[in-house]
């Protein structure tokens, strides 16, 4: 269970800050919502697709007239079909860095084909796909289809991928190397390094995982022979996105021949916002079979197909004083792409994660360098809190095996080597300038609450017990608030990151907010209508929000990197900042007094000094639908849209504690409990952001003790359903104790950070910093992660690791 | 082979194939979409239904076993818009949900637990998390949900007629 402490801080007095009850939820709860698999469009055909059997394989044949020749099957095809489809493109190379890629026709990185021809470089690779009359049908083809392989040498590590004489994976990639990137200053960190009183090193493994959102992807294509027009219905965050990907840079089709809609989304976590193979093939086998064409993911299918996480190998160095002053933080990674540039992925491995190593502390000398590598593994992706949450281990972990070397308490060290308050806005030396922050107030707080003091006297009685209990800190800075659209074309991103809004006011009073974001789950229908009416000075009710669906909504690039609290809700406050001058330029008018008598609030305008005087919200709706009397300068009605284009990012941050107790006995790791003091700066809604706060602890403990996307030497995903990977249930939700401070964001009207996805960034860290405080006496230094019982169990026999 | 079933409420008799699931007939059959289908491997719990009142993974009973049974999905908890249940009433206050595609399943896994509280002691907060064990939810870390479990088993003991039961266990209410 969860204990808050704090109190919930409104900002107006008016709705926003306050934790209203989620609209959304009803339906959900009726089971009423439309997910895509429910989407059932008359004529509708199935579609299932043929991923490979082996990762790493020339093809030297397909055979298909036994599948074609099954009961209901419509259409089978393979990459030979497709040959006018352009390639899906990357759109996230990382900045400065050339792109080793076969080109996309337009000069982009290319990514992969939308089915593979000649060889296939994972398992799940798409090489075939079927349309029949129903999924068992097309499932059914599927087995009947014969595929010839002349199999190669698999790699799966990026390290190794990287070794002389390793598989090669693309012609034009020599070597598997996509890009060697860096940040921070590469001398001035070696020399603090040399210089150094003290230096500890680390090797880490931050194993791959995958997100397991509990709905796999989908797929609807419906093609409109008679328009000439596009339908997609597909389980993703950024309709707006996929459409400008798809038309332009994948199937050549005018942009305003395709519509793109999210239906509701069962979670996402990163994964939905990439561009997949069934999202044009839909499309396409739409117009080639003049039906509605539907493909969903099987689990299994999920998990070889679509995009996974971390997966970084690294060494890492810290240098410092004997008296824990940190002076320098080194990194090399080795991070596995997968086989194919995934949508985004290049840019998660690098600069997401990259910049953000030297985490909450003020270190003179910083410096990292990724090696990102190709491999016979699913491609990388985003994953709740990815790339920080990746610094923030390897920071983390540092930090305490300094501690350790010098022997003084971590969170001591923790303490002094705070940024301090007066520093910000904070050049990290990595590339990222942290816009606000009290990390001492943050960081003191986590500690008190933790009861961390106490924490001798609990291992005592832990003993007695037979558990060996540990406590582990981690503090950390997230990126968030994607972004500033010139800044990211710096980082290698196409495309511009701005989010739009337009408020729509009705002649009734009633509003319409319509957004580019798209919510997987974050009860936007709720927080952004309390954005609107909390500007307008509204009943919240009377707004209605739509997104998601890109001919309802203006462009947006949607939810990702926990962005739309602090990208679009500002663009509704600023829209609505715009309807509330047009109306009192207009109260002028309507009043009959000048405009600087005119006074805005509540929801009215009235005459300053005279409120008997006044016009309501409503009134007002209807007098500007009718335009009467209106001069020329006031166009008639009342709708307005902004683009937000931040000035610079957004950091939340945060510390967070484990309590771990370790049973003698079994190698079993309970965390018995977990405080996290958070700063999202200001927050809309505390009841939502309180279960994303709970939901991404438990991911991030996830990762530290059960998670592992495992390959076996031939590349086959032993992890491959979840009778095979280990998701936490409620079992293993310890007791957590949560609080948070408030620093709101200068670089937004509503000084809001990013929330959603932030307290996924520092439990891994928190955990095996707890762990391995447990085991300290034993001489364990370090522990990978996943923590099983086993490798505990081990460790506690005195096995190295 | 055909088939009867009682879903919600209403006689469905139709033709199956012999290894047809259950979750497949509710889904693609009877358009009861509802029920969701997220792992293949009965791992989720995103399927569940209560089958004769208990509550079942649809996905992993072929409809044919399931033949003469009376099935209740969450369509059948509320009417289209209608009023929530005691249940759902509850975790829409503690926002037991985010994405929503687990929630039918656990409301219909949870519906078993809170309805026999009404004459038992309150399921302790350990009880409660073994009880959603065959239930996985990737947003919310169950919390939220173990919350508005909690809310609704001390309002269906509220509402229950005294017993002498009850009344001896009502100090761990709230």
């Amino acid at each position: 269970m969860t204990t808050v402490t704090g109190e919930t801080s409104p900002q107006g007095g008016g709705v926003l800050g306050q934790p209203l009850d989620s609209r959304e939820d009803p339906q959900l709860l009726r089971g009423e919502a439309t997910y895509v698999g429910d989407i059932d469009l008359p004529g509708t055909a199935h579609m299932a697709i043929l991923g490979s059997s082996v990762a790493h394989a020339k093809i030297l044949s397909i055979d298909t007239k036994a599948a074609e020749q099954l009961p209901g099957v419509l259409k089978v095809a393979t990459a030979a079909d497709f040959t006018d489809v352009m390639p899906l493109p990357c759109i996230w190379i990382p900045g400065g860095v050339e792109s080793h890629f076969p080109p996309h026709p337009y000069g982009l990185p290319g990514s992969r084909p939308v089915l593979s021809g000649d060889t296939v470089r994972h398992v799940g690779d798409p090489i075939a796909v079927v349309v029949a009359e129903t999924p068992r049908q097309a499932a059914a083809a599927l087995a009947a289809i014969s595929v010839e392989y002349e199999p190669l040498t698999v790699v799966t590590r990026a390290d190794e991928a990287l070794a002389e004489g390793a598989p090669q994976l693309h012609e034009a990639v020599p070597g598997n190397l996509n890009a060697y990137w860096t940040c921070g200053d590469k001398d001035r960190t070696d020399a603090a390094i040399a210089a150094a009183e003290v230096t500890v090193e680390l090797d880490l493994v931050n194993q791959r995982t995958i997100n397991s959102p509990i709905e796999p992807r989908g797929a609807v294509g419906d093609y409109n022979a008679a328009t000439g027009e596009y339908t997609l219905y597909a389980s993703t965050q950024g309709p707006h996105n996929h459409r400008f990907l798809l038309s332009a840079l994948v199937l050549g089709i005018p942009f305003n021949k395709l519509r793109v809609v999210a239906p509701t989304v069962g979670g996402s976590f990163g994964t939905k916002g990439y561009l997949y193979p069934d999202m044009p093939l839909v499309l396409l086998l739409s117009k080639a079979l003049g039906r509605p064409v539907k493909w969903v993911d099987t689990r299994t299918g999920l998990m070889n197909s679509t995009v996974q996480g971390r997966d970084h190998r690294q060494h890492v160095t810290l240098a410092g004083t004997r008296d824990g002053r940190i002076t320098a933080v080194r990194c090399t990674s080795y991070a596995n792409l997968g086989a194919y540039p995934s949508t985004i992925g290049p840019g998660v491995a690098t600069a997401l994660m990259g910049r953000s190593i030297s985490g909450m502390y003020d270190i003179d000398a910083a410096f990292c360098e990724v090696y990102a590598a190709f491999t016979n593994t699913v491609s990388l992706g985003a994953q709740r809190g990815s790339g920080r949450a990746e610094a923030a281990f390897l920071m983390e972990r540092l930090v305490d095996r300094y501690a350790s070397e010098i022997g003084m308490d971590p969170a001591a060290v923790r303490r002094k080597n705070l940024v301090p308050k007066e520093k910000f806005p904070y050049d990290n030396g990595l590339g990222w300038t942290y816009d606000s922050g009290d990390y001492q107030l943050n960081f003191d707080r986590a500690i008190e609450l933790s009861g961390y003091a106490d924490m001798p006297a609990r291992k005592t009685e832990a003993r007695a017990r037979g558990k060996r209990l540990g406590v582990g800190i981690a503090s950390y800075v997230a990126i968030c608030g994607v972004g500033p659209s010139t800044r990211m074309s710096k980082e290698g991103m196409l495309g511009g990151t701005w989010e739009s809004a337009n408020i729509r006011v009705h002649p009734t009073g009633e509003v319409t907010v319509t957004v580019g974001s798209a919510s997987t789950g974050q009860s936007h229908g709720t927080v952004f209508a309390q954005v609107a009416a909390d500007e307008l000075g509204i009943d919240p009710a009377t707004v209605q929000v739509y997104e998601g669906d890109t001919l309802k909504a203006p462009y947006g690039q949607g939810t990702y990197g926990s962005r739309s609290y602090s990208m679009a809700a500002p663009a509704i406050a600023l829209t609505a900042r715009k309807i509330k001058s047009k109306l009192v330029k207009a109260g002028a008018v309507f009043l009959g007094v000048p405009e600087e008598k005119v006074v805005y609030a509540d929801g009215q305008v009235f005459e300053e000094g005279n409120e008997e005087n006044t016009k309501t919200f409503a009134e007002l709706a209807m007098a500007m639908w009718y335009g009467w009397g209106l001069p020329p300068e006031i166009e008639p009605a009342l709708d307005e849209t902004t683009h937000f284009d931040p000035p610079d990012f957004n950091y939340p941050f945060g510390t967070h504690v484990a309590v771990v107790e370790i049973d003698e006995l079994t190698g079993e790791t309970e965390v018995v409990a977990y405080t996290a003091v958070d700063d999202a700066g200001n927050i809309g809604n505390p009841k939502i952001v309180l279960g994303q706060i709970e939901g991404s602890i438990l991911h991030g403990l996830g990762q530290a003790l059960m998670e592992h996307a495992e390959y076996d030497l031939d590349g086959q995903l032993v992890s491959r359903d979840l009778n095979h990977y280990a998701l936490p249930r409620a079992i293993d939700a310890p007791f957590f104790t949560l609080d948070k401070t408030v620093t709101p964001s200068p670089h937004n009207p509503l000084g809001a950070k990013g929330a959603g996805e932030i307290a996924t960034v520092p439990p891994a860290a928190a955990v095996v910093n707890a762990v391995v405080d447990a085991l300290s006496d034993l001489g364990v230094r370090h522990i990978d992660m996943p923590v099983t019982p086993e490798k505990v169990w081990r460790r506690l026999r005195g096995e190295a690791q | 082979m055909d088939l009867s079933l009682n879903v919600n409420g209403r006689p469905e008799q139709f033709a199956a194939q012999p290894n047809e699931l259950l979750v497949e007939r509710l889904r693609d059959g009877l358009g009861l979409t509802g029920t969701k289908v997220g792992c293949d491997t009965g791992q989720c719990g995103t399927c569940v239904v209560r089958l004769d009142g208990r509550s079942v993974k649809s996905c992993l009973i072929l409809t044919a076993a399931a033949a003469g049974s009376a099935v209740t999905t969450i369509e059948g908890v509320t009417t289209p818009g209608g009023e929530l249940s005691g249940l759902q009433e509850a975790l829409r206050q503690e926002h037991g949900t985010q994405c929503g595609f687990c929630t039918p399943g656990m409301v219909m896994a949870l519906g078993e637990l809170v309805d026999g509280t009404a004459d038992r002691e309150a399921p302790t907060e350990p009880e409660i998390r073994e009880w959603l064990t065959g239930n996985l939810c990737r947003c919310t870390g169950y919390h939220s949900v173990v919350r508005g479990v909690q809310r609704a088993c001390s309002a269906a003991r509220a509402d229950a007629p005294a017993q002498p039961a009850t009344a001896a266990a009502s100090g761990q209410e709230g």
